[in-house]
This record gives C-alpha cells, structure tokens and sequence, in this order.
C-alpha cells in the first residue's frame, strides 16, 4: 500500500464493528481507488484492491466470530482456515468480484462431538456470507460458497474429498480441482490449506491422466481473436459491438498459466506470480515477459468493464463496450489476444507431450 | 391369379394385336413425347421445392406464427397459380404484343396433346412456367415474414404473379423480349425468379419496417433465431433436390442429354457454397455458423441457375464459391443497414442472384453459348466485355422495374389498407391473430399461460 489515504481507511477495515459500517467504508475505499486509478500502475491498483477485499473479508469473518460468540455458540471449536476461489484466490478481484469461498476446519477422526461441530461451522459461514452481502459481495452463481456442505467441511473429509476426484475425473470434478487451485486462506490458521494443498500437488504428480482432464477444461474459453487477427466482438444483442474480456481474454489466459503451474508444482494462486515462477524455472520460452505484458493488459481492461449496481451489488458483465476500444486499444488488445492464444497453444503442446 | 391374368391377356394380344402394336408413333412424336415427360417430370421437381421454402421459412421463425407461415404458402401457391392462368402467362409468354409485354393466350386454353412438329407439349411447358411464378412468389415472402397481415399476402400475389414477375419474364425468356433479344442468358432464372423475388422481399422488409425486437434503441442488432435448425437444413435439401428440376429442367429437351450436363454443374455450384460460407463464418467469426452455411449452399444454388448451362465446371465451383462468401458479407450488410431480412431472402436470393447472372459475362464459353442459342462467350474466353454490358444490363433494367414497380403496389396498399399487423398481433403471433389456432398449440398455449400471469 503506497497510497497513505487509502492506507489509513484499510486500517481502519480492523476496527469496524458492525456490517453497515463495513459497507460504507467499502464504498468509499473503492471511490478513492478509482479516483486514484488513473494514476496508478495496473499492478498496484489491484494489489491495493485486494488488500483491501482481503481485509474486508478477514473483518467478516472477524465478526461473525463475535456474532457466534454472542449469540451462545462460542468460539470455534477448532482450528479453521477461511478459503478464497477465483479471482478471490489470486489475489484479482475487480471492484466487483463475487464471493467464491470455503470453509475447512480440523476435527480428529475419531472425535465425539462432530455434529456439533458440523452446526457450528455451517452457521459460522451463513454469518461470512451474509455479512460479505450486505458489503456487497454477490455469492457465487454456481453455489462454490462456504454456505454449500459441499464447501464447509474438515480438512480429513476435504482432503478424501480430493483423493476421489482424482480417482473419477469427469468434467464437473475437474472444474473443482482447478477451482481448489486457486485457493488462498484470507482468515484462520495457515497449516490447514498448507495440508491440503500438500495432499493436491501430491495427487497430481501421481495422477498424470488427471492433468489432460484439466487440459480440457483449461482450453474450453476461444482467446477472441480471429485467424485474420481480427477481434471477434459480441455480434448480437444488447452487448453487440463490444468485446467479452473476462471469458475471452483474462480467463484463457489464467486458466493457461494455472495448468502450467500445477504441472510446476508451483504454489503461488496469481497469474503474474505464476508467470514469473515459471520463468525462474525456465518453464517459458523467450517470451514470458511477453505473456505477462498481455495478462496486464487484461486486467486493465477488466478493470474497464461495465459496471452495474444490482440490487445493492458490485456486479459487472464482463464485457468491454465496443466505443471504448480505441484504434491504439484494439492494436493493443490484439497483440495481447496473439500472446494469450499463443500460451494457450503452448500449455496444450506441453500437457499432450508430457502424456505421450 | 397371376397365371390366370396372364392368360387372358395373351388371348386378347392373340386376338387384338392392335392393343401391343398401335401405330408406330413418328421419331417426331417420340422426341415431343419425351421432352414432354421430362418437362412435367421437372415441374413437379420445381413444385416440391415449395416444400423447402415452406419448412425454410417456418424453421428461420418463431413457433407462434408456424402455422401461419407455412399455410400460406400453399395458399399463395394456388392462387398464384389461378392468376398465372388467367393472365400471367399471357403477358410474360403470349405473343401477339411487343417488346415489352406479350399479349395473348389470356385463360389458357390447354391444347390437349402436342404434335410431332412441336419439340413439346405446349401445356407442359405452360405448366413448367407457372412453377416458376409460385418459386419467385414464395422468395418474396421472406421480406413480409412475422408481421404482414394475411390480406396483404392475398392482393401482392394477384398483383405480382400477373404483373410484376410476367413482365420480366417476358423481358429476358420470351424471344419477343428486348433483353432476350439483346442476348441476356438467365438459363433457370437467376434474375428473373430469383432476383425479382428478392427486390420484391426488399421493398416489403423496407416498408413494413423490422420486425419487434429485431433492432435496439443504440441500432445494434438481436438475434431473433428461427425455432427449428432441423426444419431450415432440410429445407435446404428439399430445394438443392427440386433445383434439378429447375435447372435441368430449363433445359426443356432430353434430346442429346445436355440437362445432365447442366445438373452437373448445378451440384457443383451449391456444393461449393455451402462449403466456401461455412469456412468464411469460421474464420471470421469464430464458429461455424449453422445458419450460414445453409444460406451459403442456396447462395451457390442461385447463382449457378443463371449459368448452369453456360459455363464449365471448374467456373460452376468458382461461382458457388464466390456466391457463398458473398452471402455471408451480404447478410452482415443488411444488418448494419437495419434491414429486418428474417429468411436471409435479399442476400440469398438478391446478392447471389445478381452475382449468378452477372457471372455468365464472365465465364460463359463460346461453345456453350452458341449451343444454348442465346449471347455469346464471356469476358475470359472472348476478351470482350459485351456480354458481361449485357449481363449487367439486365440486372439494373429488371432490378430497377422491380423494385418500383413492388415499391409503388406495396406503397399503395400500405396507405390504403395497411401493410402490418397491430404490435399485440405481432406478440402475440400470426397464428392466433390471423388464423384462430397455433401451429404448435401445446406448446404455445403453455407459453401463453406463463405470459398471462
């Protein structure tokens, strides 16, 4: 954080006490970061960004500890670990990110009081989210929230969790593990994800044909760009004219990068940081400066996407309007599109021969 | 059973040989005879073509109003065919008038058979023509798609099956005509049927505006998508297969076999069509759109009706090709000008239509053109530019009369009567608002119940 005003409101993050307080400082952090935002370099902006995201969320879970407190339950019972997903987990969110979350705690095997603590933990995240809402967190639309049982769960259940989704490897399973991929403790104690991502890089080696799964899915995304270069814009309705940079450009490439991490063994959850462990390992030809150039670019250009305000959500739609890409921003953005394809091709050249 | 039928005919052959051997038929008698089984053969190949653009139509539209827009094709077509006989044919193929217009055989009276003298059956031929006014009658509809009111379907079909096609048709097909004498070649129709149906779609989409929906506030454009991709695809082959009988046909001879030929490169054009646009939509937009390709393998048929006939088969493929990168464009055109074309009509039956005829100026061969009887070689084979003036000549003067003549009947009925039906019609489809009863009313009166609480 290299901005003192901002700084001061994200200290100030630690000593809100109530979820109505934490909204409006939310607001006007964000309000100060956008005015700030001219002037700031892609990076920093969103380092700042999700600092802020993280505090907020770490202060939720603060809180609805308190909540759980005051209401009779206690405090938890057991050690737990508060997990981002997503853009969340890779330290990307925009000014409106949703909330992709888990909830793991440690329970021994053979204790006696599991259902209790079962209760106790699914109500704990109710609260996080509810509070994480009313600070203008929209929960996730495919239900990948700590709120599910699916994503509320001990570390030992989580971890045989994993082992069977290695084991089964269909499409949906797949999505999940490259979904625990991303993950990053926001609150709680560090060992818990340390396990359990030990248990992922573990599975992985072990499991080669579970990587061309991943390859699948990682593909899934076209990079918008057309074999004469062109950009391929929404054609049809009321987005027509303008271009889908979130599932279009920024998705492809992350899910690229994070592909050829996993296969690195490599830890880190955000793209930039990915790519530059990649290259210390000499996992990227020449141009790896070159692909985190075009990741910049997207994130700057996500940052342009349109905004919306839906029921008292940061939401936004993806897209870049089609009057906001200038001659010099179109020759930019293709450019960056050439290099995110290029990846793509890379990782898929990679994974397959790796497999043969 | 058989063996007693056996019998009794081999008694009667015994008795009355008369009945196996009448009268030696003439070698004249046989040729018009023949001729005429095939011409007959090809109208009904021509008149199961309505087949396709019924299921075209209904598949490129919405579930409301199927019903609707497939009835009134088979309405259209009988009354279409009424028209034809009472006038139609005599302004576009009667012969006592003058350049411009034919003058005779008004309610054609059908001689019974034909004569060794005539190559044809001159009904046959009557009858072949009448399949080719309904085809063009049918292309227009695709401009009137999804909002016209029915009674408006009525008075255009009166008015263009015995004006608007017979004069073109007279133009370029009657040897009185004065393009046909300047040596037009539209062996099958590319401009008379084809582009003469779509400038009649054209000033229809124009003046009944787009339909609901069709263009936003800011001029981009929704996808209205028809509700049946299965219908569209075998719309395309019920056409690909009843265009044989309306190229080949065209040939109006067995004779030396030439209608094989002229098939030959029938098959070729649209093969390459549809090929060239489903590449085209691939490269530029990312997938391979369905749509485009079925458009693309019409686009190919269209524009080698003109010069199946006339050109070698490496030039039918360069037509098809061409036709079916061209429709792609077209339909993106048609769009950007907000023009509401649901069935692809101007860009299919226009854009391709133009281009199969003016193709002949450019690969018609000298051979081919002196075997047909009509112009001469094209541009690449002759050097010269005459027949591609010509060509082109053809598509202006014909495209131009269309165009007006469609825009001031059309302009008329819309101050007079009205051209659309009213927006809750619209929404809640031709089916109901004209007709009494959906296509689909299972599935309609479900959706009507969901909108209605």
């Amino acid at each position: 954080m290299n901005d003192p005003e901002v700084a001061q409101l994200l200290a100030l993050i630690g000593t809100v006490d109530d979820t109505g307080a934490l909204r409006s400082l939310r607001d006007r952090i964000q309000e100060e970061l956008e005015r700030k935002l001219p002037n700031t370099s892609v990076e920093q902006f969103y380092s700042d960004l999700n600092e802020v995201h993280d505090a907020i969320v770490s202060r939720a879970v603060h809180l609805a500890e308190q909540e759980m407190a005051r209401t009779g339950n206690g405090f938890p019972p057991v050690p737990y670990a508060y997990l981002l997903f997503g853009s969340g987990g890779r330290s990307e969110q925009t000014l409106s990110s949703d909330q992709d979350s888990a909830m793991l705690y440690e329970i021994p095997d053979n204790a006696d009081n599991r259902e209790q603590v079962e209760a106790y933990f699914q109500a704990f995240a109710r609260l996080v989210v509810d509070i994480l809402k009313t600070a203008g967190y929209p929960p996730c639309e495919g239900n990948v929230i700590s709120t599910n049982p699916e994503w509320c769960e001990s570390l030992s259940e989580f971890k045989r969790k994993l082992n069977r989704w290695f084991e089964e490897g269909h499409w949906e399973v797949v999505r999940y593990l490259l979904i625990v991929a991303d993950a990053r403790m926001v609150a709680g104690e560090e060992r818990l994800i340390q396990e359990l991502k030990d248990s992922f890089y573990r599975d992985t080696l072990e499991k080669p044909l579970i990587v061309r799964r991943m390859l699948d899915n990682t593909m899934k995304h076209k990079v918008l760009i057309g074999v004469f270069g062109q950009l391929l814009k929404e054609r049809y309705g009321e987005d027509a004219g303008s271009l889908d940079v979130k599932y279009g450009a920024y998705i492809p490439m992350v899910n690229a990068v994070r592909l050829m991490a996993i296969q690195a063994g490599i830890r880190e959850t955000s793209t930039l940081e990915r790519l530059k462990k990649l290259k210390e390992q000499n996992r990227l030809p020449e141009e790896a400066d070159k692909y985190a150039a075009a990741f910049r670019l997207f994130l700057k250009l996500r940052l342009l996407t349109m905004e919306r305000n839906e029921g008292g959500m940061y939401k936004n739609n993806g897209k870049i309007a089609g009057d906001r890409l200038t001659a010099e921003l179109r020759r930019d953005i293709k450019e960056a599109l050439k290099a995110g394809k290029k990846l793509q091709r890379l990782v898929a050249r990679q994974t397959a021969s790796k497999l043969m | 059973m058989v063996k007693k039928v056996l019998l009794t005919v081999g008694a009667l052959l015994c008795l009355f040989p008369a009945m196996a051997f009448a009268d030696e038929p003439s070698a004249g008698m046989l040729n018009m005879g023949l001729n005429t089984l095939w011409i007959i053969l090809a109208a009904v190949l021509v008149l199961l073509m309505q087949g396709g653009f019924i299921l075209l139509e209904t598949g490129s539209t919405r579930m409301k109003n199927a019903g609707h827009v497939a009835g009134k094709t088979i309405f259209t077509v009988g009354l279409a065919s009424i028209v034809w006989w009472a006038v139609g044919y005599g302004f576009a193929f009667g012969t006592g008038g003058n350049a411009f217009i034919g003058l005779s055989d008004f309610f054609y009276s059908a001689p019974l058979v034909g004569t060794d003298a005539e190559p044809y059956s001159p009904t046959a031929f009557f009858v072949f023509q009448m399949m080719f006014v309904t085809i063009s009658l049918s292309i227009a509809w695709g401009g009137f798609a999804e909002r016209a009111k029915l009674s408006v379907y009525l008075i255009f079909t009166l008015i263009f099956s015995a004006v608007i096609y017979p004069v073109i048709a007279h133009w370029i097909w009657n040897a009185d005509g004065f393009l046909a004498a300047d040596g037009a070649q539209d062996f099958a129709g590319s401009t008379v049927v084809h582009l003469t149906g779509a400038l009649a779609a054209f000033a229809a989409t124009v003046l009944l505006k787009p339909r609901i929906g069709k263009f936003n506030k800011d001029g981009s454009a929704n996808e209205i998508l028809g509700h049946n991709q299965v219908f569209t695809a075998l719309s395309v082959l019920l056409l690909w297969v009843g265009w044989f009988g309306f190229n080949a046909g065209s040939s109006l001879s067995v004779g030396d076999g030439f209608f094989a030929y002229v098939a030959f490169n029938t098959q070729l054009g649209a093969a390459a069509g549809a090929v060239a646009a489903l590449l085209i939509s691939w490269a530029f937009i990312g997938k391979a759109d369905i749509t485009t390709m079925l458009n693309g393998g019409l686009a190919g048929l269209v524009a080698i009706t003109a010069s199946c006939a006339y050109v070698e088969p490496w030039a039918a493929v360069v037509i098809g090709l061409i036709a079916g990168v061209l429709v792609f464009f077209s339909v993106k055109l048609f769009e950007k000008l907000r023009i509401d074309d649901p069935i692809y009509a101007l860009s299919v039956h226009g854009a391709a239509g133009i281009w199969g005829t003016l193709a002949n100026g450019f690969f018609a061969t000298p051979e081919l053109a002196a075997k047909v009887g009509i112009g001469e070689g094209g541009l690449f084979y002759t050097g010269s530019w005459h027949q591609l003036w010509v060509q082109f000549e053809s598509v202006v003067i014909c495209g131009a009369f269309v165009l007006a003549a469609s825009f001031l009947v059309l302009g008329i009925m819309k101050a007079v009567m009205g051209l659309r039906v009213t927006e809750e019609q619209e929404i809640v489809g031709l089916d109901l608002s004209e007709h009494g009863n959906y296509g689909y009313p299972e599935q309609m009166k479900k959706a009507q119940q969901n909108l209605n609480v």
